[in-house]
């Protein structure tokens, strides 16, 4: 009994000290963690060259660890004594040199070890999980659109049968009945028939001529393949980078720019994979490999990815435009953006939701006017319209509650026709 | 005989029937399974007048060395209305001396008033508050914490020594031809945007104060709190 329980007792003490030993490294992990993003991570990651070395196995690089303790408080002077490994680090990364952390004492930067030693591998199993969405989703329309034709056809094959059957019946019973049967008349000789048949191809000619006719010259839905598989979804949407981040010229100019490739590499510089969104695929539901598309970028850019420079040799990526007005249009992005307050996404549709860009307006005249005789000026707190006295006069006095840009001229042709 | 010729007759209405139906079924099938994706912008009644004949902004352009008809700004030219330029060139890699020399250029942008700190602060979340955070802690949404795609840990810009004392000047050369990982600025903003921008950073870190200080609104509700007395 005595011997169990000082068994017992062991055990507890054993578990205790575990648990204890686990839970301080598991704080010492925090620690770490918190300490990396706060002092490293501005130039190092684990596990990717960034500024300044991948930091995953740096224990195994220097043989004495009390040099690394110094060389992260004050790198210069470990440089300074020589030492060959910190010469060697210093001319390999361009001589930047790196920030001293004399306030990191050796037990902060054994908590930093500990969190690289941990935290690699975490991060590799997290890009590993692959994320929601799957060709599925996006395809569901056209899947039931499928089914349903399938089934329409179905159905009238089923239909077609039973009429052949109702009048072979009705032909028999006749004929059994020793009633006189007349020479059946083939339905593409029925005048019925022919006069709904005429009738029918009159309508849908005529609509399906109408929708060509006054669809020719509108792009609508036009949705071509780009130099590089480019995902607004990615980008503005899961990402929540500002559409003028790129596209800064709708500001101030007639035109919403085309990014320069230095804007993409603002950020792809550092972000040389796609390894953390959801998986994308192109209309036809093949894969895209957002790394090697990445690549590409590198290739336009003139961007040695493993150098870290510009080779010089970049060319410019030569974009599919998609929205074209033509020559007799004046179409101005500031117009609408700056002075009228337009969101983007009123005529270019949820673009934060595109993973290719198709053309969302028909962009024709009468959608144009639409507009412009619904939409309602912001008078107030702009600028842009103090011309307009008369105006601000019946607005102040409850004359008019508000303006359309009819009001202000928005459906004159000079105001587009110049 | 006559019933042999109806027998033929009935036949052949069976047989075009059959072609008809099948065709039609045919048409029905090839309608639907048609991909809907449009990768031709279709066609013009008048591919002149649709299609420019004259350079547009992204147009190759023969005339001009590169061949690009949208040209930047001749060398030396300041644009109406921006701040003059800096005289201090981008350092060759390896070098930090221009770097270290931008400490001098004094900041044109003393101070910001509400507008224009509002429209500062627009400007510096559509381009900044990506990386270093909507509140300047450098927790963008390409970072979050190291969740998102970006692999380095942007500059806290408020709370972090080293970015509260930082010059003006250092700022701008960062903002001007980048500095590590981020890239230059230059091109998105003009360079009075870009001084706006550090001076609403150095609001915000508690180093000036905006134009229209808050002692205003004090005065007021001081003189509200004498008028109830």
């Amino acid at each position: 009994m005595k011997h169990k329980r000082k068994a017992f007792n062991h055990l507890l003490s054993a578990f205790v000290l575990m648990v204890s030993l686990s839970l301080t490294s598991l704080v010492q992990a925090q620690d770490g963690k918190a300490l990396f993003n706060q002092k490293c991570a501005s130039c190092h990651a684990i596990d990717k060259q960034l500024v300044g070395p991948a930091l995953s196995g740096v224990e195994d690089r220097w043989d004495d660890k009390a040099m690394l303790y110094d060389w992260v408080r004050n790198s210069a002077a470990v440089i300074k004594k020589g030492y060959p490994r910190a010469v060697a680090v210093y001319n390999e990364y361009k001589r930047v040199q790196m920030a001293a952390f004399p306030e990191l004492k050796n037990e902060d930067i054994d908590a930093i070890l500990g969190y690289i030693n941990t935290g690699g591998a975490k991060a590799a199993v997290a890009a590993a999980v692959p994320a929601g969405g799957s060709p599925a989703d996006d395809s569901g329309e056209s899947d039931s659109n499928l089914l349903y034709g399938i089934l329409t056809l179905i159905l009238a094959v089923i239909a077609l049968i039973l009429l052949q059957v109702n009048s072979n019946l009705r032909k028999m019973s006749d004929e059994s009945e020793g009633e006189y049967v007349a020479e059946p008349i083939p339905f593409y000789r029925n005048k019925a028939y022919i006069a709904i048949f005429a009738i029918l191809l009159f309508m849908g000619g005529g609509y399906l001529t109408f929708q060509g006719a006054q669809g020719l010259g509108r792009s609508q839905n036009y949705q071509p393949e780009q130099p590089i598989y480019y995902s607004h979804t990615v980008h503005a949407g899961i990402n929540q980078i500002n559409c003028l981040y790129c596209h800064g010229g709708a500001q101030e100019s007639k035109h919403a720019n085309i990014p320069s490739v230095n804007v993409c590499m603002n950020c792809h510089m550092g972000i040389n994979e796609y390894a953390k969104g959801p998986k994308i695929y192109r209309e036809d539901g093949t894969e895209v490999d957002g790394t090697a598309e990445i690549q590409k970028l590198y290739q336009f850019a003139g961007w040695d990815p493993n150098k870290k420079q510009y080779s010089g040799k970049g060319k410019p990526i030569e974009w599919i435009r998609i929205h074209n007005l033509p020559d007799h249009v004046y179409f101005n992005h500031s117009q609408h953006v700056t002075a009228g307050k337009q969101n983007c996404q009123t005529c270019h549709g949820e673009i934060q939701k595109m993973d290719e860009v198709y053309q969302f307006s028909n962009l024709s005249m009468g959608w144009c006017i639409n507009c412009h005789r619904e939409s309602k000026v912001q008078f107030t707190e702009n600028k842009f319209y103090s011309i307009y006295e008369q105006f601000h006069e019946d607005l102040k006095n409850k004359k008019l509650d508000s303006i359309t840009v009819e009001k202000i001229g928005g459906t004159e042709c000079q105001k587009c026709h110049y | 005989m006559k019933k042999g010729s109806g027998d033929y007759k009935t036949t052949l209405e069976m047989k075009r029937s059959t072609i008809v139906f099948f065709g039609f079924a045919a048409l029905v099938v090839a309608a639907i399974g048609c991909s809907d994706v449009k990768r031709t912008p279709g066609k013009v009644y008048m591919p002149d007048m649709a299609y420019s004949r004259a350079y547009e902004t992204y147009s190759t352009n023969p005339v001009f060395a590169d061949g690009r008809t949208s040209q930047e700004p001749v060398k030396g030219t300041v644009k109406r209305g921006d701040a003059y330029p800096v005289h201090i060139e981008m350092d060759k890699t390896g070098d930090t001396a221009n770097y270290f020399a931008s400490r001098i250029l004094s900041n044109p942008i003393a101070s910001l008033n509400a507008a224009e700190l509002k429209e500062t602060e627009r400007i510096y979340l559509i381009n900044c508050g990506i990386c270093h955070g909507p509140k300047l802690d450098g927790n963008g949404p390409l970072w979050k914490d190291g969740d998102g795609p970006y692999p380095a840990k942007p500059a806290t810009l408020v709370g972090d020594a080293k970015y509260e004392s930082m010059p003006d000047g250092q700022m701008f050369y960062s903002l001007t031809y980048g500095k590590n990982l981020m890239g230059s600025y230059a091109s998105q903003l003009t360079a009075k945007q870009r001084w706006e921008v550090i001076t609403y950073i150095k609001i915000k870190q508690g180093k000036i104060k905006s134009a229209e200080t808050p002692a205003a609104t004090k005065d007021s509700t001081a003189a509200v709190v004498i008028a109830a007395k």
